[in-house]
């Protein structure tokens, strides 16, 4: 399994040109002199970039996909910081108003939380000086640091897990959960099974069901001005920015869902909002942070979840063989490898 | 009686200078007036409806009066090209664009740059201050220019006036 999920993929899929896409959602934010050095870069870096990182004072620096790089103001990457271009504070104040467009008024709640999603779904990143008010983040003054995380979606990431994750037979989804450290394609893959069964898969004979998203962190379907920017298929409703435990009990009520979808659970409303789901009868897909099954099993609110005996799929993901290498699925039910 | 037309033009001349010259001083408290209105707008924009600016801009250019629309109009275009600017630039070019065809003093002009400095870049409670000092400046402007145009655009009136009949009277 963990073999051939490299280059062979790669071919296979449909992959929107990264530079196009580049220039069409994250140029437009960056203020001039930076978007001048992107627009330089060489070819191979530009393919590779995942983070754009724009710290006051400090030099410009690429995330790529196997290291990060720091950006002469020429446009070439280089690993001695006194080469790299100083990012100036000017650039940080520009950047923070086009990423807001130019209203940062309307996005108090978004720098609450820490970033704004932008067109395209992209995520970005902000830190600065605190306000607090009575225990509570009020806003983020003074910010002096951005990671602009470009969101790649890849069609037909989740082509080969899909079949260990529809029973054959009846063809009912199963109840499914994806563990993974950060940047390890997370978030990609959930979207694409999303897309997939939303959308259908004639393949497996799988016809398309309702799915309800509950999207905290505008990661999955990356909403602007909450229409997906990202394909979740055809049979998806979308709930933006909403606390993951609320939002799934607003699907369960309204919108009839017959799989939900939500990433990262971890907080104890979370587990009492999944047992709602499922004595509903609805089928679960979500994510948690973590490198493999007993590491999460150390975390209380998980740990019980797993113990409830729900989920029937675990899916394992790596970057052993690059980002979203699939390490391991297992049957939770049989508690035996379905890959190995 | 060439002599006779000649001096009727000369007074019609003049008077009609004179009428302009009014023209520019009634005119002033108006569009002052309208831009303090227009303003009000977008206060409601930003702090209530938290509409993004393009959208808030040109929300109201599409309610208030032709002249002041313009301004605004002009100010969400800039924003929208995406051309990697602030809304203080935007909102600077359309006032350096707006000015030249309003009969408002440099003094108006400053108070609209002014504004434009702080325009989008903070939060709402931040806006919401801007807008009002902008609102409360431009009303005393308006009143200002109320007080200057009563006195003196009956005085530019007369003068061009009899300023034409006296001419048409040394010339005769």
């Amino acid at each position: 399994m963990a073999e051939d999920t490299g280059n062979n993929r790669k071919c296979r899929q449909k992959r929107e040109s990264t530079v196009s896409m580049l220039s069409r959602d994250i140029l437009p934010i960056l203020p001039g002199k930076i978007r001048e050095i992107i627009t330089e870069l060489p070819g191979d870096v530009l393919e590779e970039i995942e983070e754009i990182r724009l710290r006051q004072g400090k030099p410009l620096m690429l995330g790529l996909t196997r290291e990060d790089v720091m950006i002469t103001p020429q446009g070439q990457p280089t690993t001695v910081s006194e080469f790299g271009y100083t990012v100036t504070e000017q650039d940080v104040l520009r950047a923070v108003q086009l990423v807001s467009g130019s209203s940062i008024y309307a996005f108090e709640e978004e720098i609450k939380n820490g970033f704004i999603t932008v067109r395209g779904g992209h995520r970005v990143g902000l830190t600065g000086k605190v306000v607090v008010d009575k225990g509570k983040v009020k806003t983020i003054k003074y910010i002096s640091g951005l990671n602009i995380r470009v969101a790649r979606e890849i069609i037909g990431a989740a082509d080969r897990v899909m079949p260990y994750l529809i029973d054959p037979v009846s063809k009912e989804f199963h109840h499914t959960l994806i563990i993974s450290p950060p940047r390890c394609g997370k978030t990609t893959l959930m979207r694409d099974i999303i897309r997939q069964l939303s959308t259908g898969i004639p393949k497996l004979d799988f016809k398309g069901r309702t799915v309800g998203v509950v999207d905290e962190r505008s990661e999955i379907a990356g909403c602007f001005n909450g229409v997906p920017q990202k394909d979740v298929g055809i049979r998806t409703d979308v709930l933006d920015g909403c606390p993951k435990a609320e939002g799934m009990m607003m699907l369960i009520r309204a919108m009839g869902p017959q799989v939900i979808a939500t990433d990262e659970i971890g907080k104890p409303e979370d587990a009492g909002a999944l047992e709602e789901a499922l004595n509903a009868g609805i089928k679960v897909l979500t994510t948690a942070h973590g490198a493999d099954r007993e590491e999460i099993s150390q975390r209380p609110v998980l740990k019980y979840i797993m113990e409830q005996d729900v989920f029937e799929r675990l899916i394992v993901l790596g970057r052993s063989k690059g980002v979203g290498t699939v390490e391991d699925i297992t049957d939770l039910k049989k508690g035996k490898s379905l890959v190995r | 009686m060439i002599k006779l037309i000649g001096a009727c033009m000369t007074v019609a001349a003049c008077g009609s200078m004179g009428y302009t010259w009014a023209r520019v001083y009634e005119k002033r408290p108006q569009q002052l007036t309208a831009l303090e209105a227009a303003l009000q707008m977008l206060e409601t924009e930003i702090i209530y409806g938290a509409t993004p600016l393009p959208e808030a801009l040109s929300q109201v250019a599409a309610k208030c009066d032709s002249q002041t629309a313009g301004l605004f109009r002009d100010a969400a275009g800039e924003l929208r090209k995406m051309k990697g600017i602030t809304a203080a630039e935007a909102w600077d070019r359309a006032v350096n664009r707006f000015f030249p065809e309003t009969a408002l003093s440099v003094q108006d002009l400053q108070i609209l740059k002014r504004f434009g400095v702080s325009l989008g870049a903070s939060d709402r409670e931040d806006q919401a201050k801007h807008i009002q000092l902008a609102k409360s400046q431009l009303r005393q402007a308006a009143v200002q220019a109320e007080t200057l145009s009563r006195k003196n655009s009956a005085v530019f009136k007369y003068l061009g006036f009899l300023g034409g009949l006296v001419l048409a009277l040394v010339l005769y």
